[in-house]
């Protein structure tokens, strides 16, 4: 289900940065040819734990992402709130691929208690099933809500939830957010929702 | 008659001593969204957010622009804050494109982006006067924000949607004798906002209003993902500024400004902070940027990246810390973009503020929360 | 060729407007002046200069205009002057009036801005005016489950309920409405109206924000009458009299202020918030329940309710300055009146005058007019002010302060005022 290009260290672009002033949590310049050691070790940690269940998207500077299948998320997400130390989610991004009939869901998980993860971003990606049809909340389109273990995906799986219809099961408040309550249309940011006119 | 209401019609029972009060859209207290607020008597009991009265499909007309061509749609969420609402995405563009930036150029993005915050915070702060009723707070904000759009307008030639951020630097080089303006400027600027503590933060009504209204403790803030103003007045020291240091931040010395109250007092003062520490920030990029150079990459129309890709970049806005998702797949058009917007992220803290406060502190609690309404919306 | 009027013709609009003069004229000729004649020669005509007013004589004011002014005179005795013109309504209205553009003009100037600029040829003068126009030219919208006849009545109601305040205001020796023995009573009377027109307002709009807003403003003039109504109460006891008019004359020599600061002060903060003037603007607040108690009023019905709120604020600022800054009571600054005005100017061989009638107010009337509006004015400012100082209060706050602080602070006045009496300081054999 891998569609990112595990091909880090050719997309690294070398950072020019002076020392900075500050005691940002800064690891050691690492050379371009090989992967960055302080995400190398969060994502191994990943691998370490749940094996071939997880498969790492890419390791860059400040960003790793991991792969997870729908049947495993919550796990990955409750051991990397729990261990990893990672305490909210940034963003949570729907991202369509008909290619594949799959709808990605991303989470931006970033950490404000650990000071050695203020730089880092975890990408934790995961794919729900995509229907031709889609009846919003009734139709396979679904993946497990994280909520109960990140409570600030609240707002962002509804907004999920009603541009791409993946229906988040156990989410508490699975309404309409930002679209008018008589939306009758497909999820508008699907691709098979097209722009008049474009 | 019997029939299913969608998901978003649920309608709920409630108790008959409870009331429901629609506040907004159109409510001179709510802006572009609607609270809608259950109260018995003065309190409130609950409290839905329903924003999206302002939805323009950004993330959606992006999919079918070019890089380029995203720039002056994107920064409409927030013209107030227009450098910095285009900044993750040109900023991610520029790694998905591989463009390195010019030294001067970052400095005068910076240079800009300060100014940005500044004249966001202030119309921030104006809209925060009026919803106390105090009007004066609103009338000298506003006025002295001017200053600031003449500075940018000098800049960039527009006075708040300035589109000046492209990938590969910034659409224009600085006007002539720009320095020392900017400096007088922004030293005028801020012996100005020294004077709003004596109207407004010193005011004893204001702190008796916003003092131990709306807390929010450092572990809620913190799991429901508040960003910006909001997590700092709750003693959260995160500012990417410093965290994530981007373009030459690195190079300048930026203090960030933490309180430990996370009360609405604490929430209206802490932007207040960080305007005079952008005033020391642009003095010190002033000083430190190179006195000529180019400020921009020139780019082939229609440039395309690599192949299927993707980008998280994010700077610290007026409001917070706001995140850029590009998508790519070799093509002139980005394949998704997604914008992680603060007034979004720190939303999520509202029906939790207000459940079990007084209908009077609404605004002020719901306005400290830095939040704008058609940057939620998109 | 103006789009507007397309046919449009100079000469035939010249035509018009003779047309319009001729058939003015001529109805005016055949019917107007003999109604005019036939009414005056049924009504009773009032006696003046021991000559009785016929309608042959009232003609003749067109010939000599100041045959007029004994007959101004006499209207001014009578008390349809007072309640319509001088002490009443229009005096007040008028001060009201200027007010509001003060208001604006200050509020703006505090703000680093300009208000009201270009409405008339001088500093927006005529805003006003065209403010009035325009709420009087928009349309008047009901709510559909509106109780109407209750929806309707309370503007006019509040207006009328303002006018009656008025009406006990004494402005100069003699020149006041209703000069009752109990007028401090009788004030609060009629400042016990004001919520119960409020909330018959609000509650008759049957909508959210104006309910609460009224049930805001019930508990805030409520709660704030009483320490109104105590903090005058030390006045009372040194002057011995609810008379407004005594109580302004007894303070020939020194206003009570000096005396009661304490009471003044409460009677002030009371004041701001009986007149939801902000801080205490609650039930206005319009952050959070839109206009209050105002949101569902359209058109004149909100310009009337202004009006009153305005005719209000004038009301009590007199009311402070009658009880505590000591009324007309004043140095004399009016220059006498010039000798010839009283028995005729010289122009030569030709003697004008005396003109019966005049002056028409006496010296000391016009000194205590001045002193009384000079300091409403003052007063009315320190009403103002607060506006550009302070934001909203809270409404619990309010009713914090309300019955605890300010109704100490009264306690404490009339203790100031008791011991005053009984140190023989004030009262008999006093200093007064």
């Amino acid at each position: 289900m891998s569609t990112e290009t595990e091909n880090p260290p050719a997309d690294a672009k070398p950072e020019v940065k002076s020392p900075p002033p500050k005691p940002a949590p800064k690891k050691p310049e690492a050379p371009p040819v090989e992967l960055p050691a302080f995400e190398k070790g969060i994502s191994d940690k990943l691998v370490e734990k749940f094996g071939d269940k997880v498969e790492v998207g890419f390791v860059k500077e400040d960003r790793v992402r991991i792969n997870v299948g729908r049947e495993d998320v919550h796990d990955v997400a409750e051991f990397i709130r729990d261990e990893l130390n990672y305490d909210h989610v940034e963003s949570v991004s729907g991202v369509d691929y008909p290619q594949d009939n799959e709808i990605e869901v991303v989470y931006h998980i970033g950490s404000y208690t650990e000071s050695s993860l203020a730089r880092q971003i975890l990408v934790l990606a995961t794919r729900a099933q995509r229907e031709t049809n889609p009846i919003p909340g009734n139709d396979a389109t679904k993946l497990p809500t994280l909520r109960d273990v990140f409570y600030s995906v609240e707002f962002h799986e509804r907004e999920v939830f009603e541009m791409f219809g993946v229906f988040f099961d156990g989410h508490p408040d699975n309404r309409r957010l930002l679209l008018p309550e008589d939306w009758a249309d497909l999820p508008p940011l699907r691709k098979d929702f097209a722009i008049k006119g474009r | 008659m019997t029939f299913t209401l969608p998901p978003g019609l649920a309608l709920k029972k409630v108790d008959e001593r409870i009331m429901t009060l629609n506040v907004g859209p159109q409510h001179p207290g709510s802006g572009h969204m609607r609270i809608i607020v259950q109260i018995d008597g003065d309190y409130i009991v609950a409290c839905d957010p329903d924003p999206g009265y302002v939805h323009r499909g950004e993330e959606k007309m992006a999919e079918y622009r070019n890089y380029i061509t995203n720039i002056p749609h994107l920064e409409r969420p927030v013209i107030h804050d227009s450098c910095n609402v285009l900044y993750p995405y040109v900023l991610g563009a520029e790694e998905l494109l591989g463009i390195e930036v010019p030294e001067r150029a970052k400095y005068v993005r910076v240079i800009a982006s300060e100014l940005n915050r500044c004249i966001y915070i202030m119309y921030w702060l104006a809209i925060y006067g009026i919803f106390l009723g105090h009007s004066t707070m609103f009338m000298w904000p506003a006025g002295d924000r001017e200053l600031l759009i003449d500075l940018m307008e000098k800049m960039t030639g527009a006075r708040v949607t300035h589109a000046h951020f492209v990938p590969g630097g910034v659409r224009n080089d600085l006007p002539p004798n720009f320095e020392d303006v900017c400096l007088r400027q922004v030293n005028y600027f801020e012996k100005r906002i020294k004077e709003y503590a004596a109207v407004f933060y010193d005011n004893p009504i204001l702190i008796s209003r916003t003092k131990d209204t709306g807390i929010l403790s450092r572990q809620d803030a913190i799991r429901y993902g508040t960003t910006g103003s909001v997590l700092r007045a709750s003693g959260v020291d995160y500012d990417l500024r410093v965290k994530e240091p981007y373009d030459v931040y690195d190079e300048l010395d930026v203090h960030t400004n933490v309180m430990k109250e996370g009360d609405s007092y604490a929430r209206s003062r802490v932007p207040w902070l960080d305007m005079m520490e952008s005033c020391n920030i642009i003095r010190q990029a002033l000083q430190k940027m190179p006195k000529s150079g180019s400020v921009r990459v020139k780019l082939k129309p229609n440039p395309k990246t690599k192949g299927l890709e993707s980008v998280y970049k994010r700077v610290e806005s007026g409001r917070g810390s706001l995140g850029c998702y590009i998508v790519s797949d070799a093509k002139p058009e980005p394949y998704r973009v997604k914008m992680s917007v603060p007034s979004f992220r720190n939303l999520i803290a509202l029906p939790n503020l207000l459940r079990g406060e007084k209908l009077g502190n609404m605004p002020s609690v719901y306005w400290s929360l830095n939040y704008w309404p058609v940057e939620a919306d998109r | 060729m103006s789009v507007i009027a397309p046919n449009f013709k100079l000469s035939e609009f010249i035509k018009s407007l003779l047309d319009n003069i001729f058939w003015i004229i001529l109805l005016l000729v055949l019917i107007g002046i003999p109604a005019v004649m036939m009414v005056l020669f049924f009504i009773e005509m009032p006696v003046i200069d021991g000559e009785l007013l016929t309608p042959f004589l009232a003609l003749t004011w067109l010939a000599d205009p100041s045959r007029i002014l004994p007959v101004i005179k006499a209207f001014m005795a009578t008390d349809i002057f007072r309640v319509m013109a001088f002490p009443g309504f229009g005096f007040a209205a008028l001060l009201a009036a200027g007010t509001i553009f003060v208001e604006r003009k200050m509020l703006a100037k505090l703000q680093l801005r300009v208000g009201p600029f270009y409405c008339g040829k001088f500093e927006g003068i005529l805003q006003l005016m065209g403010d009035g126009l325009k709420l009087i030219s928009k349309e008047i919208i009901i709510p559909a489950k509106a109780d109407k006849p209750i929806f309707w009545a309370a503007p006019v109601l509040f207006v009328a309920a303002a006018a009656a305040f008025v009406a006990f205001i004494p402005v100069a020796p003699g020149w006041v409405v209703a000069d009752v023995e109990m007028g401090l009573l009788g004030v609060f009377a009629v400042i016990g109206f004001f919520p119960i027109i409020t909330i018959l307002s609000a509650w008759s709009a049957n909508s959210k924000f104006p309910f609460i807003g009224g049930i805001r403003a019930l508990f805030q003039m409520v709660s704030f009458e009483i320490p109104l109504i105590l903090s005058l109460l030390g006045v009372v006891m040194l002057t011995g009299s609810l008379n407004l008019s005594q109580i302004a004359a007894s303070q020939s020599s020194f206003p009570w202020i000096v005396f009661l600061p304490v009471g003044a002060i409460v009677f002030f903060i009371t004041m701001l918030a009986e007149l939801e003037r902000i801080p205490f603007d609650l039930p206005e607040a319009e952050s959070e329940i839109v206009a209050g108690w105002l949101t569902e009023l359209s058109g004149m019905m909100y310009g009337l309710v202004q009006l009153g709120t305005y005719l209000k604020l004038y009301a009590f600022a007199a009311l402070f300055v009658v009880i505590f800054l000591g009324g007309w009571n004043g140095p004399m600054v009016v220059p006498p009146f010039p000798p010839e005005l009283l028995e005729g100017i010289e122009l030569g061989p030709v003697v004008a005058g005396p003109f019966p009638g005049l002056p028409l107010f006496d010296q000391a009337m016009l000194n205590g007019t001045l002193w009384f509006v000079l300091k409403t004015v003052a007063v009315i400012f320190f009403i103002l002010l607060p506006r550009g100082v302070f934001p909203r209060i809270r409404v619990d706050m309010l009713l914090n302060l309300g019955w605890t602080k300010l109704i100490g602070l009264a306690f404490v006045n009339i203790f100031i005022a008791l011991g005053l009496l009984y140190a023989g300081v004030l009262g008999p054999g006093g200093l007064q």
